[in-house]
């Protein structure tokens, strides 16, 4: 008995080990004109402004476009939609979250924009093809998102349409809380994120920028009970907070509409049921981290507070 | 002899063939010629665009050989070790997940996944690590748990298997459920669909993987000696609880192996074996090489659909192995010349 379990435990120390010792660690460069910080404060660096961008995050697309590097970007992710315009240039998606690495090779990029959301694998194969990757934090704020339209602005040549755009965009968010400001009601919003389960829906938890957004267009998230970032929720929780307003995010991707969400049983307990103060709201403007987030505070703080808005 | 060699010059042929598609195909296309030049080391004289040449060498060395390398030893190492778990166990069901390796490397996946990691290279690695140490502590756990005396009845060992899976799976979902990660890259691992790229996944399953089958290998005659019963292989002379202890080991080490840089790559292990016997017959000294050289066809084969099948998209190896391979299985079952084979 005591003999047969020795064997089992080497195994197990030899195996950490050889597992260990194939893993070698690669040391960042940091040389060029063009210096920008990652999360991890390590230093990225291109000899010149990026001509051939590959963006592999919808937001990291979107900010490239908004910021006038949109003919500068030679390949895409699949959920990169916007703009219309980008769905001209090749999707180099391996399909279900996956990367075609070849693909993306073959197209001679000289930066690959990726998001916290890349499996790291994939930015570790780009990486060993010694192309050039930059991941963009996932802000949580306003000014990461400005801070990421900086980086993307430094790293494609476009700093001063960028230091435009963001002046912009700070004066609408601006405009936006100075309005909210004058009341002192804040309805209670559930926003969905996905119906599929009607008992339990999946919502937006504390600490995500749905919830932010909610907060600054002056609503309160009934997600903030949750623990999760995103999480289900019951309808008998959801009977019992009984919010004032229903948001339908999972409308944006089709098979979700108004209708069908009234007839869906029990919820015509809901208060905001029957005062018909249900809404489909482009759940795009708020879940990408990209310029459009400004558009989806305008838009939410314009449906949770229609008076202040005539 | 002439008899005794064919099935492995067959096994052989096909195998080069699959692993020639495999290299040839891909979402970029290259002609023959430069494919042929590339792999040969350029020929002097011949000349090829500058630049063009790099790209497609850089595909083919970086990208297309080591993947498929790596899926060719993940299924030799899958079905090899899943022709020993039918042989130990003398149980046509049994695959290499059999005791667990599968669900205790997913729950050490997504454990690993849903730790923010201070840095990218920890929360690279830390996948196939932490897929392997739960594979291994898996099947350490129920090895332990089956264990009676000094005695591992089989029966005993399949039922702690599935009930330590049933925990780790159902432990792994709810992981899921809670990290505030996005969900699709430990589905697309539990689907099999997360192959890493590069060489050094592949230098690293290599020891494993040659060490595990090796000793696969060697024990065609004790497996051929257990079919007539764990009593009778005894009374033969075969240590019998030795050898299936040490079977299990280095089959569930190189099924860890495997998962560890390919995900749970499901039915190949299973079926493998089986068209091996319908084919070749039962002796396991054959069965097993011949198991271990189809096992990597197969999951090239498998491999290559994925890529093509819905291209430029790709399917998790996972569900073609199981998708193509179910009905080639039965279509196979029902044309065997030996109805009753097993």
């Amino acid at each position: 008995m005591r003999r047969s379990s020795n064997p089992i435990l080497i195994f197990l120390l030899l195996a950490i080990g050889l597992l260990f010792s194939s893993c070698k660690s690669s040391g960042p460069s940091a040389q060029g004109p063009i210096q920008v910080t990652d999360k991890q404060g390590q230093t990225f660096s291109l000899l010149a402004p990026a001509q051939r961008v590959v963006s592999l995050a919808p937001g990291n697309t979107e900010i490239l476009y908004a910021i006038g590097a949109g003919s500068q970007v030679v390949g895409r992710d699949s959920y990169s939609d916007y703009p219309a315009e980008v769905t001209a240039v090749p999707d180099v998606s391996g399909g279900f979250g996956d990367l075609n690495t070849e693909t993306i090779f073959s197209l001679k990029p000289d930066l690959v924009l990726v998001s916290e959301l890349t499996p790291p694998e994939k930015v570790k194969a780009l990486q060993d093809l010694k192309l050039k990757v930059f991941s963009l934090a996932n802000p949580t704020d306003f000014e990461g998102m400005y801070k990421n339209m900086e980086i993307v602005a430094k790293l494609t040549g476009h700093e001063t349409e960028t230091s435009a755009l963001i002046e912009k965009s700070r004066a609408r968010v601006a405009a936006v809380l100075k309005k909210i400001a004058q009341t002192t009601k804040h309805p209670s919003v559930f926003y969905e994120l996905d119906g599929t389960d009607p008992n339990a829906p999946w919502t937006p938890g504390p600490g995500t920028f749905v919830a932010t957004l909610i907060d600054m267009a002056g609503g309160k998230n009934l997600g903030d009970i949750l623990s999760s970032a995103w999480a289900q929720i019951s309808l008998e929780e959801l009977i019992s907070k009984n919010p004032d307003i229903i948001l339908i995010g999972d409308a944006t991707w089709g098979g979700v509409t108004l209708q069908s969400v009234k007839e869906r049983s029990g919820w015509n307990a809901l208060g905001a049921i029957k005062n018909n103060a249900i809404y489909t709201f482009d759940d795009n403007l708020v879940s990408r981290p990209g310029p459009r987030l400004v558009d989806g505070l305008e838009a939410m703080a314009k449906l949770l507070h229609p008076e202040l808005f005539q | 002899m002439h008899l005794k060699t064919r099935p492995y010059l067959i096994s052989f042929a096909l195998l080069l063939l699959a692993f020639v598609l495999s290299v040839a195909i891909g979402p970029v296309f290259i002609p023959p010629g430069i494919l042929l030049r590339v792999l040969t080391g350029a020929f002097p004289g011949i000349l090829v665009p500058p630049g063009l040449q790099e790209t497609f060498s850089t595909i083919v060395f970086s990208i297309r050989l080591p993947h498929a390398i790596l899926i060719l030893l993940s299924g030799a190492a899958l079905a090899g070790s899943g022709a020993v778990y039918q042989g130990v166990f003398r149980n046509p069901l049994a695959d290499p997940y059999i005791i667990g390796v599968a669900s205790g490397a997913g729950l050490g996946a997504v454990i690993a996944m849903a730790i923010p990691w201070p840095n990218s290279f920890l929360g690279l690695y830390a996948v196939p690590v932490a897929a392997f140490l739960g594979a291994t502590l898996t099947i350490a756990v129920v090895y332990a748990l089956a264990r009676v005396g000094s005695s591992l009845p089989t029966t005993t060992l399949i039922l702690a298997g599935v009930a330590v899976s049933a925990f780790a799976t159902s432990l792994t979902s709810f992981l899921m459920l809670r990290s505030n990660n996005e969900l699709r890259r430990a589905i697309g691992w539990l689907l099999g669909g997360s192959v890493m790229s590069g060489w050094e996944p592949v230098l690293a399953m290599l020891p494993y993987v040659t060490l595990g089958l090796g000793a696969l290998l060697i024990s065609g005659h004790a497996l051929n000696v257990l079919q007539f019963g764990e009593e009778q292989a005894q009374q033969l002379g075969l240590p019998t609880e030795r050898v299936k202890a040490i079977l299990i080991l280095a089959a569930s080490l190189t099924t860890a192996a495997a998962v560890a840089f390919t995900g749970v790559i499901g039915f190949i292990g299973l079926i493998v074996p089986h068209l091996v016997r319908m084919v070749w017959g039962h002796d396991y000294k054959r069965l097993i090489p011949l198991s271990i050289i189809g096992g990597g066809t197969a999951l090239l084969l498998a491999d290559l659909l994925a890529r093509v099948v819905i291209a430029p998209q790709v399917l998790p190896v996972g569900i073609v192995t199981a998708l193509v391979g179910a009905p080639f299985f039965l279509w196979v079952l029902r044309h065997a010349k030996n109805q009753a084979y097993w």
